[in-house]
C-alpha cells in the first residue's frame, strides 16, 4: 500500500548541495508494524517528512495505496494528509487553546464534517485510548502520557490508510513509554491499522513486528 | 463548519492576548471614530446650512444685475442705453408676471455710519422697500417698518445689534435716535427682531441700516438696484415663475442684463460644496484609519509568529492553505469589527458632543454608520490579508520545528 522507490531529497545549504535521502527504497503493507530506525542525522526525519507528505522528494516514485502522490500540488498534499495519514509527534503538538476532544475532532474540521456524528467518533476514540474521562481537560491538564494518547486518538480519527509515528515515546518515561508502544501494538494487533514507528532508540524498534535500518541516507536492512 | 470553528478560534485567541488585541482596538476605534465623526459633522453641518436656507422659504428668487452682462449698452458703438434696473421696472415685475406675488429691490449704499460722532461699528446702510420684511422672514421688535408713504425720507430702521451698539453709545431711546450717514442724518423708527445668524440672507440682517429704496438712490453716489428677491405666488413653480420674469425682461430688451436665480440651483450648488467638504473631512479621518490598520497588521503579524507551530501543526493535520489564510483573516476582520462598532459609538457620540455645543441640530447619518461597518471591514481584509498570506505560506515542516 505504500511504496518509495528510489527516494531521494537534496537540500542546498549555501554553496553546496547536501543529499539527505540516496535513494530510498521501502515497501509497507497493509497492517504493518513496522519501525525504522537509525543514529541521528541519517534521513529519519526526511524521510518521514517525505512519507507525511509534509515535504516532496527531489526524485523518485511515492505510491500510496497506488497512486503516485509524491508531486501533487499543496492543497492535494493537504487532502492526502488529511485522510490518508495519521500524524504522532515526539512532542504530542496538541492545540493548547482547545480540549482533548476538539483536538481529536480537529483533522475533522479540516475535512468539513460536523455535527453531533463527529463528537461522538472523537468520543470513542478517545475511549479506544483510555481517555475519555478527560475529554473536556486542556493540554496543560494531562500529564505527556495522557496528552499522546489524545493525540494517537487524533491521528486515528479520520481513519487513515497508515499512523505515522516520530519518535513517540521520545519525551515520556521509559514506563509510559511502554504504554504507549503497549497501544500501538494493540491498535495493530486488534483493528489492524498500519504503524510506522521513527525511532533511535532500539528497545523501540525491537517490539515491532518488522525493523527497518537506516543509515547514510538509505535503507540497509 | 470550517467557518464556525474559525470564529471560535479567532474570538479564543483575540482573548487569549488581551493586551495586544485591546491595544490594536484602540487604534482601529479613534481610526473607525473620527472617520464617523468627520463624516457625521459634515451631515450635520450640510442639514444645518440647508435648513437656514430654507427657513427663508424656497419659494423665492434671486434677480441680479449681470455684472459685466450685456445690458443694451450697445458696445458697438450704438448710444449707451441706461445701464440700471429702474425701480418702476422691478415694482411692474409683480403686475407683468401673475407667478411673482411681491418683489423686494434692495440697493447697498456705502459711507460710514455714526452716532453722536461715534462710529458704529459693523453696520451698513441698505436702501428697501416695504415689501423686504415680509419677503426676507424678518420682523419688527420695536416701532415699526418703512412703508411705501416714506419715499424719500430720512427715516431708517435698524438691526438688533445695531440697535445695542446705539444704546452702548448712549442713546436712551432707540426708537427717535438720529444716526448719520454721510453728510444725511436719519431718525430711527424701527427696530428688526434678532435673527440667528449664518442664514442664507446675503446679507446680515442684524448689522442692517434700513433706509426707503428712494432715499438711498437718491443719497448714495452711484446707488443702483443690484439685487431683488421675488416670491412666487403660490400654485406656481419656480421654473415658471423664473421663465416669466425672463420672459419680461426679454421684452424690455434686457434678457442677458439679469440673472435669476432659483433656491433649487443654490441648494444643489451648497450641496456639491458640503459634499466636498464632507469628503475633504473623510479623508481626513481616514488618515488615523490607516494608522489604526497598521496596527491590527502589526497584531496579527506578531499573532502569527507566536503561533507557527500550531500553523504546522494543523498543516500536518491536512489544513490546507486557504483554511489557515482564512482562520487570521477572519481574526483581522472580527478584531476590526468590533473596533469598528465601538468606534461608530464614539464617532456619533463625538458629532452629537461637536453639534450640541455649536447649537446644530443634530442627526444620525445611518449612512455614516454604514460606512463605518464597511470601512471597518475592508480594514480588517486589507491588514488582515499579508499577514494571513503570510501564515499559509509557512513551510508546514519549518513551522512545526519552530517554537
Amino acid at each position: 500500500m505504500l511504496i518509495l522507490r528510489d527516494i531521494r531529497k537534496s537540500y542546498r545549504i549555501g554553496p553546496t548541495e547536501v543529499d539527505v535521502l540516496k535513494g530510498v527504497n521501502l515497501e509497507v503493507q497493509q497492517g504493518e508494524l513496522l519501525s525504522i530506525m537509525g543514529p541521528s542525522g541519517c534521513g529519519k526525519s526526511t524521510l518521514m517528512n517525505c512519507i507525511g507528505l509534509l515535504d516532496r522528494p527531489t526524485s523518485g516514485s511515492f505510491m500510496l495505496d497506488g497512486v503516485e502522490v509524491a508531486y501533487t500540488n499543496d492543497d492535494a498534499l493537504s487532502d492526502i494528509r488529511n485522510r490518508r495519514i495519521g500524524f504522532v509527534f515526539q512532542q504530542y503538538f496538541l492545540l493548547s487553546r482547545l480540549t482533548a476532544l476538539e483536538n481529536v475532532a480537529l483533522p475533522l474540521v479540516y475535512r468539513g464534517d460536523a455535527g453531533q456524528d463527529t463528537t461522538d467518533r472523537c468520543m470513542e476514540l478517545l475511549k479506544r485510548v483510555g481517555m475519555e474521562d478527560r475529554a473536556l481537560h486542556r493540554p496543560a491538564e494531562l500529564s505527556g502520557g495522557q496528552q499522546q494518547r489524545v493525540a494517537i486518538a487524533r491521528a486515528l480519527v479520520g481513519s487513515p490508510s497508515i499512523i505515522l509515528a516520530d519518535e513517540p515515546t521520545g519525551a515520556l518515561d521509559t514506563q509510559v513509554g511502554g504504554e504507549i508502544m503497549e497501544l500501538f501494538k494493540t491498535l495493530n494487533a486488534e483493528e489492524g491499522i498500519t504503524v510506522v514507528i521513527i525511532t533511535h532508540d532500539p528497545g523501540i524498534a525491537r517490539q515491532c513486528k518488522r525493523v527497518a535500518l537506516m543509515k547514510d541516507g538509505g535503507i540497509v536492512e | 463548519m470550517i467557518l464556525t470553528s474559525n470564529l471560535k478560534e479567532a474570538t479564543r485567541s483575540l482573548l487569549a492576548s488581551k493586551q495586544r488585541t485591546i491595544l490594536a482596538l484602540i487604534g482601529i476605534v479613534i481610526g473607525i471614530g473620527s472617520v464617523i465623526a468627520m463624516v457625521s459633522v459634515g451631515r450635520i453641518v450640510q442639514d444645518e446650512a440647508l435648513r437656514q436656507f430654507k427657513e427663508m422659504g424656497t419659494d423665492i428668487l434671486t434677480i441680479e444685475k449681470e455684472f459685466g452682462g450685456g445690458l443694451p449698452d450697445g458696445g458697438g458703438g450704438r448710444p449707451a442705453a441706461k445701464s440700471a434696473l429702474k425701480l418702476d421696472t422691478i415694482r411692474a415685475i409683480a403686475s407683468r408676471c401673475p407667478a411673482i406675488s411681491n418683489v423686494a429691490p434692495s440697493v447697498r449704499g456705502t459711507g460710514e455710519a455714526s452716532f453722536n460722532g461715534k462710529k458704529l461699528e459693523r453696520s451698513g446702510p441698505m436702501g428697501v422697500t416695504a415689501s423686504f420684511l415680509a419677503i426676507n422672514k424678518l420682523s419688527i421688535r420695536e416701532g415699526r417698518f418703512l412703508s411705501d408713504l416714506d419715499e424719500q425720507s430720512r427715516f431708517c430702521v435698524i438691526g438688533s445689534q445695531v440697535a445695542a451698539e446705539l444704546q452702548k453709545k448712549g442713546a436712551d431711546r432707540v426708537v427717535g435716535s438720529k444716526i448719520r450717514i454721510g453728510d444725511n442724518l436719519f431718525t430711527v423708527i424701527g427696530v428688526t427682531s434678532e435673527v440667528p445668524q449664518g442664514g442664507m440672507r446675503r446679507f446680515e440682517p442684524n448689522e442692517m441700516i434700513y433706509l426707503h429704496i428712494t432715499t438711498s438712490l437718491r443719497v448714495f453716489a452711484n446707488a443702483e438696484i443690484s439685487s431683488i428677491t421675488a416670491r412666487v405666488s403660490p400654485g406656481y413653480t419656480n421654473t415658471a415663475a423664473r421663465d416669466q420674469v425672463l420672459a419680461y425682461f426679454v421684452s424690455l430688451g434686457m434678457g442677458s442684463a439679469v440673472r435669476i436665480t432659483s433656491p433649487e440651483e443654490i441648494i444643489a450648488q451648497m450641496e456639491k460644496q458640503m459634499q466636498m467638504f464632507t469628503l475633504l473631512l473623510g479623508a481626513i479621518g481616514s488618515i488615523s484609519l490607516i494608522v489604526g490598520g497598521v496596527g491590527v497588521m502589526n497584531v496579527m503579524l506578531v499573532s502569527v509568529t507566536e503561533r507557527r507551530r500550531e500553523i504546522g501543526i494543523r498543516r500536518a493535520l491536512g489544513a490546507k492553505r486557504g483554511d489557515i489564510r482564512g482562520q487570521f483573516l477572519i481574526e483581522s476582520v472580527i478584531l476590526s469589527l468590533i473596533g469598528g462598532l465601538v468606534g461608530i459609538i464614539f464617532g456619533v457620540g463625538a458629532s452629537w458632543l461637536i453639534a450640541h455645543f455649536a447649537q446644530w441640530q443634530f442627526t444620525l447619518s445611518l449612512g455614516a454608520i454604514l460606512l463605518g461597518v464597511g470601512v471597518s471591514n475592508a480594514v480588517g481584509i486589507f491588514f488582515g490579508y499579508y499577514p494571513a498570506r503570510q501564515a499559509s505560506l509557512l513551510d508546514p515542516i519549518v513551522a512545526l520545528k519552530s517554537d
